[in-house]
């Protein structure tokens, strides 16, 4: 360097930028008035502008950048893939332990955890013991008779399966019957024999059938008969009380045998005729009673 | 001396000792009194007539009012022997012996006459007493109304003997007591619980209904076409004497149904009953069809009947007959009674 001239280096740092800003200055003031300085100035630029021009593409760019980016995450993922599944329960205990009331409830549940399944396993290996030693002479099929009469002729029997329908009668004598329903075992669904039929245990529909028109007459009687009986002791007198109760029975007596004489011959009109009446006379002698304690009060 | 002191002392612990456990222990139990023993009294419930009680008021009590001809008067009684009598005057006269005093309320006037046409008769202070009524319905030993023929009644009665004659019309309700009606021109409505209804020579629509009593008609006629003649009782009996409705409807449940006269032409008449027997006292020259259900009673009759159909099973034992022309109709139902038809 001649003078108070720069060196390269802090012309080439001038001209990125990267000098203090008094030898920023300086180097300003110099360049003003050095010529050597100056040309060596612009021979820097003139070559900063060359590798510039040619690195352009590379500065300019993000995508190498984040091209980098992608190969580092990938790196990252691929590494902690490859990572053991004991050391990341191992990391994960190190966690849970590192708080000391997790630690705590985490023990206690592994305990339970323990104690429950030992229990159950010491369940199904009585049930297997005992099943095994239940189930072993059993042949099919799966409804004895139980003395003379087979239960498949008391009871509404299905087919459990599209197979053909066939009825037995055992010869398992009850002690072994009695045996083989106590000592089932209901949980293994996969040892236990499959149903043959299954008995069909809902409840038969009772409805009753009614003549046309008896079905009103019964609701009729029924509603003055709930609303009545609580009532009549006060209503009757001793005598009056004797008379209805004798002229209920007598209407009931003619109800039921129509009833039986049109159950026997639906198309006796001449029951059926004699039938109807006789509900008739029950609801006005049911009427009467009421009608009568209305009076009663309206005389107060 | 001390001796006989200690043997003084020791007496006389001895004696409170027996005292006490004399007079001091419980007193023994006494023996378990005999069950009473219900009596059930034979005599039937509507036998029971006119009660025995009585409010105890003593005064004798009577009031009139100018009314319309046509009035119609309300009236309830709570016990007592009611006389309702029509007669010429245009007015009510109410008599009551040894009863409650009397209120004559005009509910509603005439426009024309501007007389009462709707009186309400009530119960008021009896002489003696004055004191203000409890109920407002007379009470009395005897309570006598005179009221127009034209006039219609409306009845109500606790327990009471009711007799009303000559009157155009009557509603009658009574709790007990039997109801006897004459002379009724423009219809009856009657019911009792416990009494007899006994309805004679009258017209009009007729409802007639007990609970444990008797009913009797006879001379009864309607007032125009159409007008019903029913009569329902549960046991008692049912009579019908010279009916000339050309409905009637008459059922009893365990009481027997007799009707004594003719059937009309075109008339139907249904007689029913449960456990009682139907009796039909025709003349010889009755046109009728008669459809009997007889259950498991029986079928009896005097006249040549052409049958035309007939089941006999039992239970549901029927027939259909005709007698004469066959012009009226006549449904006989009984669930185990028998049925008469008989000459005249």
């Amino acid at each position: 360097m001649n003078g108070n001239c720069f060196e390269l280096g802090t012309i080439q740092a001038f001209l990125d930028g990267e000098t203090a800003p008094d030898l920023s200055l300086k180097v300003t003031n110099h360049v003003a008035s050095c010529d050597n300085c100056a040309l060596l100035l612009a021979e820097s630029e003139e070559q900063n502008s060359i590798v510039f021009s040619a690195l352009d593409r590379e500065f300019n760019s993000l995508v190498p950048t984040q091209r980098l980016w992608n190969r580092i995450n990938e790196s990252i993922a691929v590494e902690k893939s490859h990572t053991p599944f004991l050391q990341k329960i191992r990391l994960a205990l190190l966690a849970v332990i590192a708080n000391p009331s997790l630690a705590v409830a985490a023990s206690f549940l592994i305990v339970f955890s323990l104690f429950a399944v030992v229990w159950s396993l010491r369940s199904d290996i009585a049930n297997d013991s005992l099943a095994a030693a239940a189930t072993a002479p059993l042949p099919l099929p799966m409804f004895p008779a139980v003395g003379s009469a087979p239960i498949a002729a008391v009871d509404n029997l299905r087919p459990a399966s599209p197979a053909p329908l066939k009825i037995e009668v055992s010869n398992l004598s009850p002690e072994k019957l009695h045996k083989f329903v106590t000592n089932a075992n209901l949980k293994d669904s996969n040892n236990r024999p499959k149903p043959q039929y299954l008995v069909d245990r809902t409840p038969r529909e009772t409805a009753l059938e009614y003549l046309p028109g008896e079905e009103s007459y019964v609701k009729t009687i029924s509603d003055l008969k709930q609303n009545i009986d609580a009532r009549k002791d006060n209503i009757l007198n001793p005598s009056s009380r004797v008379a209805y109760e004798r002229d209920m029975a007598v209407v009931n007596d003619a109800i039921t045998k129509m009833k039986e004489v049109v159950r026997k011959n639906p198309k006796n009109q001449s029951a059926k005729q004699v039938l109807y009446s006789s509900y008739q006379n029950k609801i006005d002698l049911l009427n009467s009673v009421a009608e009568r304690e209305e009076l009663m009060a309206s005389l107060k | 001396m001390l001796k006989h002191f200690n043997q003084i002392g020791i007496l006389l612990c001895l004696t409170e000792i027996s005292v006490i456990g004399v007079f001091g222990q419980s007193e023994p139990p006494r023996p378990p009194k005999a069950p009473r023993i219900a009596i059930i009294s034979k005599i039937p419930p509507h036998a029971k007539r006119f009660p025995a009680i009585y409010s105890g008021e003593r005064g004798t009590s009577e009031k009139s009012i100018a009314v319309d001809p046509n009035v119609e008067m309300k009236l309830c009684v709570l016990e007592g022997k009611l006389e309702i009598n029509g007669w010429q005057r245009n007015e009510i006269r109410v008599f009551v012996k040894n009863g409650s005093g009397i209120v004559l309320k005009a509910l509603e006037k005439s426009e024309p006459s501007g007389k009462p046409v709707w009186v309400r008769v009530t119960r008021g202070a009896t002489p003696e007493s004055q004191s203000g009524p409890a109920t407002e319905c007379l009470s009395g030993e005897n309570i006598e109304i005179d009221v127009p023929m034209k006039a219609s009644l409306n009845l109500a009665g606790r327990v009471t003997e009711t007799t009303v004659d000559s009157v155009k019309k009557v509603t009658a309700k009574n709790v007990g007591g039997n109801i006897v009606l004459r002379n009724i021109t423009g219809g009856i409505t009657a019911s009792t619980h416990e009494g007899d209804i006994t309805v004679e020579n009258s017209g009009g629509q007729i409802s007639l209904e007990s609970s444990t009593g008797n009913i009797l008609a006879f001379e009864v006629s309607p007032g125009q076409i159409g007008d019903l003649f029913r009569a329902k009782t549960n046991n008692g009996a049912i009579s019908l004497q010279q009916v000339d409705h050309r409905q009637i409807e008459a059922n009893s449940i365990s009481g027997s149904v007799l009707f004594n006269g003719k059937f009309l032409s075109g008339g139907l008449y249904n007689f029913k009953t449960s456990n009682g027997s139907i009796r039909l006292t025709l003349p010889h020259d009755s046109s009728s069809t008669f459809a009997a259900s007889y259950g498991f009673g029986s079928f009896n009759y005097d006249f040549p009947l052409k049958v035309l159909t007939e089941n006999t099973s039992d239970g549901g034992k029927n027939v259909v007959a005709t007698m004469g022309g066959g012009d009226a109709t006549i449904n006989l139902t009984t669930n185990s009674g028998s049925i008469w038809i008989k000459k005249q």
